[in-house]
């Protein structure tokens, strides 16, 4: 395992309702520096609401979170803070469309990290040759494809330079050929060492970068473990039922 | 006035909102070739009138033309004024009926209900003339604020609509940048909603013009109140009242015609 040993997320029985629908069923987890984990488990497992909770875009109605020493289940802490420290990738991109890519990169550069627009946008620009686009940088988004875009989104959350990244099923909402693109930038990042926490169907991923595979059904972490074990001998029938349908 | 339509695509999480205008003019688009040639009927048809009736028949329609350019500046300053004010009122209300914090959606939700529960003209009486007990404001401030406490009400409801029409992921995507909810609105839902809103607000700003009309009760010269002033004198009841319905006709007609360009260029975007 790539980690340093030293839990940067820690999930200790972790609650969430939507109404009387439990989203989240006693879920503790602890991601280490480093770690890349991928979050499987089908449609309405609670797999998202986690992710969503680790940046208080969800507030859990129970147990506790803590981000690089920052208690987010606790309403007095200021999310703003944790949120500079998480990067976050959705599977709708959200990219501005009012804003150039360049723009879109520069903006959260500005206004929360007060750099200097002259220090942004050489940040931008390194990071916008990474994920491969340079030559999109004057453009809006609405000109660019969906793996474009949500080349652009990765790059906009690393412009804060982050030390965890949240991606919500990244390549969902994409064409079967832009999903190589943006899981190359993934690979890229994960081999920087950057700690990902990632919900994902796409095993080839997994089984490239993950140290760990955890599955989801019902609100609850069923189970955890190294990618190869979930190609090889997964335990659980329901693990076993899920795999058969997206392999 | 403006009726917000919002409808939910099937399976797809992007709200679309259609903004319907039930008041005001009637908006040419170029599919419209009906309406299209209707505008055109009535533009070219209001200013053939008033060339006659001023060279053909110059007195008194020379002279009553030219007596009313200073009511229409008036009414222009009343309605821009009234506008500006409207639309500021009109952001923070909009912000209030979209916030979770229940008093100040109350507030601004209770204001929309009441204001548009109240004629303008009742609204403009109780500024000018029952307030005055307690507080005496010269008559053009009364029929500024008035308009704009009442428009300030729909802008409201224009605002939020519009702020309500931006995918929800935008908010998201700011917020988990590290951006405050103030940061979010003021750099990315804001400039977005406003191409959304641009179009309803010049309706409104066309329909705020003929409202001003009423102001001229509170004795403000605006374009109707000149045309009053000069038919008492002369008599000439039938002309004047000719020359000022035609003159509004053809600002409204302008306007209205240049909303609907706006409209066409940012659906072009």
């Amino acid at each position: 395992m790539s980690t340093n040993g030293n839990a940067i997320v820690e999930i200790r029985n972790v609650f969430k309702f939507f109404g009387s629908l439990k989203a989240l069923d006693n879920v503790s987890l602890d991601i280490y520096d480093g770690e890349k984990v991928v979050i499987i488990g089908p449609s309405g497992s609670g797999k998202s609401t986690l992710l969503r909770s680790i940046n208080r875009l969800e507030k859990i109605d129970g147990g506790s979170i803590i981000v690089d020493g920052y208690p987010v289940h606790d309403e007095s802490t200021d999310i703003n803070k944790v949120r500079e420290e998480v990067g976050m990738v959705f599977q709708s991109f959200n990219v501005f469309p009012h804003k150039t890519v360049l723009d879109n990169l520069n903006l959260a550069q500005m206004v929360v990290r007060k750099r200097s627009k002259e220090e942004a946008t050489k940040i931008s620009m390194g990071l916008l040759h990474k994920v491969g686009i340079t030559d999109k940088a004057h453009q809006y988004p609405g000109k660019l494809s969906g793996g474009q875009q949500q080349r652009v989104a990765i790059a906009r959350a690393l412009a804060m330079k982050p030390k965890i990244m949240l991606f919500d099923e990244p390549t969902s909402a994409l064409d079967p050929e832009m999903i190589g693109e943006v899981l190359d930038v993934m690979v890229k990042l994960a081999q920087e060492g950057m700690t990902m926490i990632v919900v994902s169907h796409e095993m080839g991923f997994a089984r490239q970068v993950a140290d760990r595979v955890i599955f989801m059904d019902y609100g609850a972490i069923i189970e955890v473990g190294p990618p190869e074990h979930f190609f090889t001998n997964p335990s659980h029938d329901r693990t076993k039922l899920f795999l058969s349908q997206i392999l | 006035m403006a009726a917000i339509k919002e409808t939910q695509d099937d399976g797809d999480r992007q709200k679309k909102t259609v903004i319907a205008v039930t008041d005001g003019p009637a908006i040419p688009r170029k599919m419209d070739v009906g309406l299209f040639t209707a505008w055109r009927v009535a533009f070219v048809g209001a200013l053939a009138v008033i060339a006659y009736l001023a060279i053909v028949h110059r007195d008194p329609y020379w002279e009553i033309l030219k007596f009313l350019p200073d009511g229409i500046l008036v009414t222009f300053q009343v309605t821009i004024e009234a506008i500006v004010l409207a639309l500021i009122i009109g952001l923070f209300t909009g912000l209030g009926r979209i916030s979770k914090n229940r008093i100040i959606n109350g507030i601004a939700s209770l204001y929309v209900e009441v204001i548009r529960g109240i004629p303008l003209l009742v609204q403009l009486f109780y500024i000018y003339f029952a307030l005055g007990r307690f507080v005496n404001l010269p008559a053009m401030a009364s029929a500024v604020i008035a308009m704009a406490v009442c428009y300030g009400a729909y802008m409201g409801e224009i605002f939020r609509a519009g702020i309500e029409s931006i995918h929800r992921g935008q908010m998201e995507a700011a917020r988990s940048l590290g951006m405050s909810y103030q940061q979010a609105m003021i750099h990315v839902i804001l400039p977005q909603a406003f191409k959304t809103i641009l179009p309803p607000v010049g309706n409104e700003f066309v329909a705020l013009l003929k409202d001003s009309s009423l102001v001229s009760i509170l004795a403000v010269s605006d374009l109707l109140r000149r045309g009053r002033e000069f038919a008492s004198e002369s008599f000439t009841y039938f002309e004047t009242y000719t020359m000022v319905a035609l003159v509004y006709l053809v600002i409204t007609l302008v306007l209205s015609k240049l909303v609907s360009i706006m409209e066409e260029r940012i659906s072009v975007d």
